[in-house]
């Protein structure tokens, strides 16, 4: 649905985005991760021909881009951080303007839309009377106007309070169940994008540091809980033995790939040391996305 | 599909309360000049005028006299204020607000984005020079009467028009203005289209007007005259000149439409290059 091939965007002397080539199958939940500044906003805005890319190729929905902007984005929808809106006109005034600008569309979609996100009651009301919630359903309606067969998610849970959030993470799931759609999600909220993604890719500096499935993160080896009675000594003799790769000096060694737990059991008991507890702990988002933020080298530029 | 977006860009452009400060601010000073004419010593020494010149001031002094005289600091004054606050606020509002981002994310191109854009504009500029005409004219009426024009023409002192002819010009005249505000409303356009706030887009296309009027008033420009926008602003009030310099007029104008054309596609291509981000 989307490709992206050896993307750059460079501002002034500033590398935003570095040599990003990803793909976001159709019919999935993609996640977009990253710090702030990682180059997310830029990467989307150059899916909607909004950035032009310095470099490289972007092509949705079967376009490039660049070339064909109106043909990419027929059936496109998004939604931004903070949804801006004509906020002295209603929220009915808002779409029918909005929806012009793809192609001529009768008030009876309109009204499916708008009776679908649930703010039947105050379309016609100004939208500067609208709670945040309200702005965010608006924000939704006018995504889904032009029937759209992507929807682009930049920060859609962002000053939204908790009840918002999760009835966010609801709509995205039904969007996705009921309308079939594929959906890039650019987040910072890891607990949302693993409840709702399949797959993930992660920016740091402008360069991607990882892209692969939530089951690829869950199944990484991750954290291990080891209790014994002299905990240094024991990861010496794991090191040693070439079977973890890190430990956090109190309570967690992280194993090396292809070694079992059982096989640090063994190792650590034929040494004679005491172990009293040693479990998987199941790698989070969080876990995940935090070690490889502070496993990546700063910028170069 | 055009003209749904044009409906919609009007939609926006008329439903903001800011844009109706012009309309309010021409109604208010037109309002505070008639009485000041009316009761002051103005016009008396209007009437001596008239009358140091042979002519009867009770002929003259008329609702289409009144209204040229209360719509001439209008035009130097307010009309470009009013019309690049709008022309300014027309792509460097929404880029602001973060309404462009929005409509942008649409398959609709930046050139017909733009385009319609600036047809809105025009149409505001159109209906704001309209405005102006229609409410000077009426208020001047509910005070003085109908009969000839006396008007002072650049390069002719003055002339003398009855009431019909004078009416007849007043209308030409009031075309010509549209172009006038049409193209202080493309300037602002232009450089609301560049990446900056609606306010400095209005200032800067001010500021060009603004430099225009002054080194068209040096001595040592007089021989480039033509190269100033403000001097062939001036061009409407030729229009009550006998005979009527219809070459000149026609100059001007051609000029302004160029003008207007040419700041236009600065614009389009600055915004066409441009990155919009939030």
């Amino acid at each position: 649905m989307i490709t992206l091939t050896h993307l750059q965007k460079q501002f002034g002397h500033r590398l935003a985005v570095k040599d990003l080539t990803l793909s976001v199958p159709a019919g999935e939940i993609f996640g977009l991760l990253g710090h702030n500044g990682a180059g997310k906003s830029t990467t989307i805005g150059m899916m909607l021909g909004q950035v032009w890319p310095t470099a490289g190729h972007v092509r949705v929905c079967g376009h490039d881009v660049t070339t064909q902007r109106a043909r990419a984005l027929r059936q496109v929808g998004a939604i931004f951080e903070a949804p801006a809106f004509y906020d002295y006109l209603s929220g009915w005034r808002n779409l029918e303007i909005l929806s012009h600008y793809t192609a001529s569309t009768p008030k009876s979609r309109i009204q499916e839309v708008v009776d679908w996100v649930g703010l039947t009651g105050r379309v016609h009301s100004p939208v500067r009377t609208y709670s945040h919630g309200m702005r965010a359903r608006l924000a939704l309606a006018q995504a889904l106007l032009p029937q759209p067969a992507l929807l682009i998610l930049d920060e859609p849970g962002s000053g939204l309070d908790p009840e918002g959030i999760a009835e966010m993470r609801q709509t995205i799931l039904r969007l996705h169940r009921e309308l079939g759609l594929t959906i890039l999600l650019s987040s910072h909220l890891l607990t949302e994008v693993e409840q709702l993604c399949s797959h993930i890719a992660v920016l740091q500096h402008g360069e991607k540091v990882f892209d692969g499935t939530i089951a690829d993160v869950r199944a990484t080896r991750g954290r291990v809980a080891l209790r014994t009675r002299n905990f240094p000594a024991a990861v010496a003799l794991l090191r040693e033995k070439n079977l973890i790769s890190d430990s956090d000096g109190k309570e967690y060694i992280h194993l090396k790939a292809d070694v079992p737990v059982d096989a640090i059991a063994r190792a650590l008991v034929q040494a004679g040391h005491e172990v009293s507890g040693l479990w998987a702990r199941e790698q989070t988002l969080e876990d995940f996305y935090l070690q490889l933020v502070q496993a990546a080298p700063p910028p170069a530029n | 599909m055009f003209f749904a977006q044009l409906q919609n860009e009007l939609w926006k452009l008329f439903g903001k309360k800011r844009t109706y400060i012009g309309f309010g601010a021409f109604v208010l000073a037109q309002l505070a000049m008639l009485l000041a004419f009316k009761f002051t010593r103005w016009q008396g020494d209007f009437e001596r005028l008239l009358a140091g010149n042979g002519y009867l001031a009770e002929e003259f002094i008329s609702a289409l006299t009144v209204a040229v005289i209360m719509v001439l600091p209008q035009i130097v004054l307010l009309m470009p204020l009013y019309v690049t606050l709008v022309g300014g606020d027309l792509v460097a509002k929404e880029t602001e607000d973060g309404t462009l981002r929005m409509i942008l994310a649409r398959p609709i191109s930046r050139h017909r984005l733009l385009l319609v854009k600036w047809v809105a504009g025009m149409i505001f500029a159109a209906v704001l020079v309209a405005v102006l005409g229609i409410t000077a004219l009426g208020m001047a009426r509910i005070f003085f009467p109908w009969k000839g024009l006396f008007v002072f023409v650049p390069g002719q002192a003055f002339n003398l028009l009855n009431a019909q002819e004078g009416l007849l010009r007043f209308l030409i005249a009031h075309i010509f203005l549209i172009l006038n505000a049409g193209t202080m409303l493309s300037i602002a356009f232009m450089f609301s289209c560049f990446n900056m706030k609606p306010a400095a887009a209005t200032i800067l296309a001010l500021s060009y007007m603004f430099v225009n009027l002054v080194m068209e008033g040096i001595p040592f420009f007089d021989r480039y005259q033509n190269w100033f926008l403000t001097h062939h602003f001036r061009a409407w009030l030729m229009v009550f000149s006998d005979p009527v310099p219809v070459w000149r007029i026609a100059q001007s104008e051609c000029l302004l439409l160029a003008a207007t054309a040419t700041v236009f596609v600065i614009g389009a291509t600055a915004f066409q290059v441009r990155d919009i981000k939030s």
